[in-house]
This record gives C-alpha cells, structure tokens and sequence, in this order.
C-alpha cells in the first residue's frame, strides 16, 4: 500500500461549474458488456435525455443524448479506453434548452412505495452505469445471483488529483443519500458502510450531520474513515478493509455478500429515479500543472476537449505533455485533445514536462518495493523477468491475471521499470495464446 | 502540440537507483570513519585501493562490452568500500585492488551486471582472497598501532584460547579484526539509518538477528563459555552482515517472509560455523551459501495473492 502526494489542490475547495457543449461524440460503449442496439439514424432530430441506444443484452446499458440537435454521423471516433471506437456525432442546437427538464418528478412517499423491479427498471432506462471507473451498468449489480448482506459506498477517491467525487459529496449530500437509500433497499442490505478517506473530513462531516437527521431509512449506515492511502478505493481492497472477507480469484464482491458502488453512481440512482434523468452527464475533474485554473466541471457526456479550450473554459499556463484520461496512477494517456469525456471519465489530467518522470528504464535490482506495496499481494517483478524471457506459461503460475493494474508497483520501483506496461504484454500474450 | 503516450502510472516516486545506493553510501559513513579512527592510514589507503580495483574493473568491462558506463549507479563504489571494509587493515593494498577486481568481475559482471548476480560481490572478492592468501587474510593488528602489533581477533581468543574480550571494547571498536567490522556502535548508527529511512528492509537483519540469538542463547544456557548472545552479535562481522550485506537487495529474496527467513537462517549459520567449523568466524560463508539459496527460498516463500 501506498502513501502518494495527493496534490487535491485547489480544485478540491472550488465550486462545481456547468458547461454546456456545442457538439457530443457519444461512443456506443461507454460500459463494461455488449454495445447497445442504436435506435436513431443520422440526420434524426433528438432531445435532450432521449434514448439513442438500448441495452442489447443482460449486460448491457442505455445510452442517451447529452445534447438537443441533430445526429451528424455516425463513425468511428477517437476513444478514451478503446483508442477507436463507433460513436454518435450530434451537433447541439444554438437556442437548445439548457436545463434537462424532468418528465417526472417523484416525491419521496412515492419513491418509498415502489417495488425493487421498478427502481431497476428506472436505473437501467436511465443508462446509469458505475462511475468509479469500470463503467458496470449499475442494474447487473442490483441484481445480484446471490443474497448480498453488504453495500458499500465508495467515496475514497485515492487517486492523486481527483476531486470530482468529493465535491460532489460535499455539494449533492442528501442526494446521495436518498440514492444509497434507493440501493441499500433493492439489494435489501442490513449494513452500509460509507468509506471515504481521512483527507475529505468535511465530507464525513455532512455525511454524518445528515445521518443523524434520521430522515433516510439506513438504520445500519457507517461513515468509516480510513487512513489515506493507494489504492484504497480498489473493490477487493476496500471489501477487504471493512470486512475482512477476500473476493475470490476471478469472482466479484457479491460472491462474499458485497455490493461496492461509487458515491457518483449513487447520485445518478437517485437521479434516475427521482427525475427520470438519464446518465447525460456527470463531475468531472480538470487538473494539472499545465492548466491555468484546475476545475471541476459537470460536463455533459460526449463533450469533446478541444471544445473546452477553444472556448477557453480550460486554459493552458504552460504547454501540456501529457493528457490523461483519469487519475496519474491508471489512467490512460492519449495524443490528442480530440477525445469525448464518457460515462466513466473520472478526471483529464494535463501534465507538464516537469510532472513527468522520464528517467530510464535500468535493470531490476529485485528490492523488492514492488513486492511491498503491491495491494493484491502478487510478486510483480517476477512478472517483469518472465515477460522479458518469454516464459508466458509461468506467468499463470504468478497468479498474473489476479493483477488489477493499480500501477503501485510502476510508482515505487526505483528502477524506472514501467511494471503494468509488462504486466498488460503478459496478460495480452496469454489471452492470445488461450485463443489459439 | 505532441503529447506523450505511455501506460500508467504516471507518477512515480522520486528516488531511484542512483539515490539509494547514495543513501547506502551515507550509512557506510559512520563505518568508514570508525575504520579511519582506528587504524587510520592504513584504512584510508586500503579503502582507496579496494575501491580503484572495482571502479576501474567495472569501467574497464563495460567498456569492452561497449556498454554506457555503469559508475553513474554507485554499485561498484559501495562494493568497494563494502570488500574494504571486510579486510584485515595489514592486508597488502595491491591485494586490496585485486579484491575490488574480483568483486566485480566474477561477483558481479560475469552474471550479467547489476541485478543479476547470485552472490553478494564483495563478498565472493574476499572469499576468493580467503583461497588465494590465507595468511594475509587472517593476520590482524591492534587498533591505534601505528607499527602494527600483531593481535588476534575476539572470536579467535574465545575460540582458541577461551579468552573474553570486555563488551565494552567490542561495542565501541577498540579490537583487532576487519575494517569496518570492530565498532559496533558505528554499524548500528549506520545499519539504522538505512533502516528508518526505508533504504533496507528490516525483515532480513531482524530475522539474523533472532537466527544468532536464539542459537547463541541456547549454547549459552548449556555452556556459558560458548559465549553469550551479545558477545556473538557484537564481534566478527556480524552486524555489518546484518545491516549491509543480508539487507542486498540483489542477492536476497523478494518476498518479505523470504526475506526474514533468509536472514533467520543466516543468524543459525554463522553460530553453527562459529561453534563447529575450524574458523573462528562464519558471517562471509553464511551469507555466500544463504545467497545460493535465494532462488529456492523466493519459491518455496511466494506469497498468498488476496483472495486465493
């Protein structure tokens, strides 16, 4: 486990701002499961929140627009974790309503009396998948194969830099609740643990004052405060810290009575069931030291980069050498500004030449840090020797498919040896060669 | 405007390889300046030469390979003061230089270079010096001589002649033996320094610690003229095997418990030596054998992956 320079800034204390765009890119696969069925064409007129794509199977999650206007194309278009991907180009409509406009708006006695199927069946139309990162759509994990005793709500946010869920905790407190509430009561927990990490006090502080209102139905609610560390807000790590129960190798939370869910994704549950609003948009963090202002913006899905600098909404100080989709630790670097944010875009990270680490790769000195701090308890340097050997059955041996790609043992290597970059070569290896 | 395009992470921790072996050098300091203290010129030079035989090998070999020059990385400069520091202060300095020579050659170099040797270097140059003159290697002096008395080590005079040197003599340094190896005060000031700076892990020194204690303890209990635990872990080399040379990370294992058992066993070897071999010490072999046991000690110690 590790301890890292938060560098939270001064975004953590700023006010979300909104932004509207003038054109959405809304790739088809913003989740973890099959692509959508498309239901609009290009040239069709949509409106805001209007469905373009439904789920195609179990897994599978709604996609919606996040603009009024016309579908300019349909083509493939530069993706944040896919590289390439097919995606919806619709450009806004100059005088388009800025607002969503609920098409209901249920009342709270409402929400109370209604049947878990319908919650699920508002998540689901709603496109709500989980916004930590993995994009799950949320329904599948409400609706577990087996009894789960457990909700925990993710509020760690462990990644350097990342601010967007604590605002959102310290702006949208009752929401979330009234969200947790909606799944706490479909999945028919008896204990919820809220994890939020000892640098967002005032976070707890809200979550606590309002717990103790008594108005939400989570009699067995907790705010854990943990110690501060990475990567705290990883599922089997964080289930592990509360619970003591291991997920399995290859299994998932609800194999040992766990659902995990982001705060965020809580927040959209209560969303899509209050308002009837579909996932159009969310809180995303703009940071780094290449960027005059860092900010956290609620942004509409499929709002491109370049439009938010060429509207000078974001603004460089210095050059940028490095954009990143998501935190420094996982995130993906990409080489252009012509990206769409997504569901699971937690933060755009603008980096420059000095935040960067270019120092070169030299031989391992097998010390063992990696081995440290590496939350899965595997031994990553092996890895990195049997990569480079080609030794790709024994990598299995190494248990590298239990690696979750946190990047801990990249970070503390002294060595400079990029790890995740081998780990993901061996993993990629060993799929291709289970295909033949 | 080029953007940069490499897998996560991308923050990474400040220090690197160069930086630690910096830091190893700190902690050697207090070593080095309590060889100065007492025996002054001859230690000077002997470092100075151990460190020429190393660095100038370790040039020398890359540059044959036509391979960038290594020095930059400080290995061999610890490897030479480390070979330095395990040598009788009367020893011969071209021997000295030879030792350095050997150290990275055939300790280190011949395996592929950094990283990859089996053996910890320095010490497979003294062993190597150990064959090669026995004599010279076991010949020592009386610290502060200017003209060399000739005086036999604290394990030497208990294990031949059952006599015992005064505690306080070996924790400060005022005894005959390896450079850097009579003053426990300053390998201990050192040894933990890298220890609280996270420099060294203290799995491996704690597990040589307990090895030599529990050992040492239960040949006390049954005899006390076998010596007691702290006669045992303040002198010889002991403790600068326990801070320096189990804490390589190279050539020990990766795991944390292998790590602590490597150091345990290491603790068990040197009193087994002590007690049953001919010499009166035993950290250099211990350590050597425990190294070849690394690879095995790394499988058999692999650790349990979370959730399985």
């Amino acid at each position: 486990m590790l301890r890292i320079e938060e560098e939270k800034g001064p975004q953590k204390n700023f006010y979300t701002q909104k932004v509207l765009p003038q054109k959405v890119v809304i790739p088809l696969s913003q989740h973890t499961g099959s692509l959508p069925n498309l239901l609009v064409k290009v040239k069709d007129k949509v409106k805001l929140g209007e469905i373009l794509a439904e789920p195609s199977s179990l897994i599978s999650s709604a996609i919606h627009a996040s603009a009024s206007g016309e579908v300019k194309d349909i083509r493939i278009y530069n993706h944040p974790t896919l590289k390439k991907a097919k995606a919806l180009v619709i450009s806004a409509e100059k005088n388009s309503s800025e607002k969503f406009e609920p098409p209901y708006i249920r009342e709270e006695s409402q929400v109370k009396n209604m049947e878990s199927f319908e919650l699920i069946s508002l998540i689901k139309a709603s496109g709500v998948v989980g916004l930590g990162g993995a994009g799950f759509p949320t329904q599948v994990k409400l609706s577990p194969p087996k009894k789960v005793d457990t909700l925990i709500v993710n509020g760690c946010e462990c990644e350097p830099y990342l601010t967007c869920d604590y605002r959102l905790m310290i702006e949208h407190t009752e929401s979330i609740l009234k969200g947790i509430e909606i799944i706490a009561k479909i999945l028919e927990v008896n204990k919820v643990y809220i994890a939020i990490e000892d640098n967002k006090l005032e976070a707890v502080k809200r979550f606590n004052s309002k717990l103790h209102t008594k108005k939400y139905a989570l009699p067995s609610a907790e705010v854990v405060v943990l110690k501060s560390f990475y990567p705290q807000g990883a599922e089997k790590q964080l289930i592990y810290r509360l619970t003591q129960r291991k997920v399995p190798a290859g299994g998932l939370p609800f194999d040992v009575g766990c659902v995990v869910q982001n705060v965020a994704t809580c927040f959209s549950v209560y969303e899509a069931v209050y308002f009837n609003k579909p996932l159009i948009e969310r809180v995303v963090t703009f940071a780094g030291s290449a960027l005059e202002e860092p900010k956290n913006l609620l942004i509409r899905i499929g709002t491109v980069l370049e439009e938010l600098l060429e509207r000078e909404i974001l603004k460089f100080k210095k050059e940028p050498k490095k954009v990143i989709f998501g935190g420094p630790m996982m995130g993906v670097a990409l080489d252009s500004l012509d990206y769409p944010i997504i569901k699971t875009t937690c933060g755009v990270l603008f980096l420059t030449e000095e935040d960067l680490d270019l120092r070169e790769e030299s031989n391992c000195i097998k010390c063992g840090r990696c081995v440290d701090v590496c939350p899965m308890n595997l031994l990553p340097l092996e890895f990195v020797r049997l990569v480079k050997k080609g030794f790709w059955s024994e990598l299995k041996e190494f248990y590298i498919s239990d690696c979750i790609e946190c990047g801990s043992c990249g970070f503390s290597c002294p060595a400079k040896i990029p790890l995740v970059n081998y780990i993901k070569a061996g993993k990629e290896k060993l799929k291709s060669l289970n295909k033949t | 405007m080029k953007l940069i395009v490499e897998v996560s992470p991308h923050k990474k921790a400040d220090y690197d390889i160069c930086w630690l072996m910096k830091q190893v050098l700190i902690g050697l300091t207090p070593v080095v300046l309590a060889s100065i203290i007492f025996f002054r010129m001859r230690a000077v030079l002997l470092i100075i030469s151990c460190l020429l035989g190393a660095v100038i090998s370790e040039e020398v070999w890359m540059r044959l390979r036509k391979k960038p020059s290594s020095l930059r990385d400080y290995s061999a400069v610890i490897t030479g003061i480390l070979l330095a520091l395990v040598l009788p202060p009367k020893l011969p300095l071209w021997v000295g230089f030879l030792g350095g020579v050997v150290s990275i050659i055939l300790g280190k170099q011949v395996f592929g270079g950094l990283g990859q040797n089996i053996f910890n270097p320095a010490l497979v140059g003294r062993a190597f010096l150990m064959a090669a003159f026995p004599v010279m290697l076991t010949s020592w002096v009386e610290p502060f001589s200017l003209d060399a008395v000739t005086k036999a080590t604290p394990l030497a005079l208990w294990k031949f002649s059952k006599e015992f040197t005064p505690l306080k003599d070996l924790f400060l340094g005022n005894v005959a033996g390896s450079l850097g190896e009579t003053s426990s005060l300053a390998i201990i000031l050192g040894g933990g320094y890298l220890i609280i700076r996270k420099i060294a892990d203290w799995r491996a020194p704690l597990g040589m610690f307990l090895g030599m204690s529990i050992l040492s303890g239960i040949f006390y209990l049954v005899n006390p003229l076998q010596g007691s635990i702290l006669f045992h872990l303040f002198s010889g080399g002991a403790l600068l095997g326990m801070f320096f040379m189990v804490t390589d990370p190279v050539t020990t294992p990766s795991s944390k418990l292998g790590r602590f058992l490597f150091g345990l066993f290491c603790g068990f070897l040197v009193i087994i030596l002590r007690k049953f071999s001919g010499l009166p010490e035993g950290v250099m072999y211990s350590i050597l054998i425990m190294n070849g046991f690394t690879p095995l000690i790394n499988r058999l110690t692999k650790p349990k992956p979370l959730g399985r």
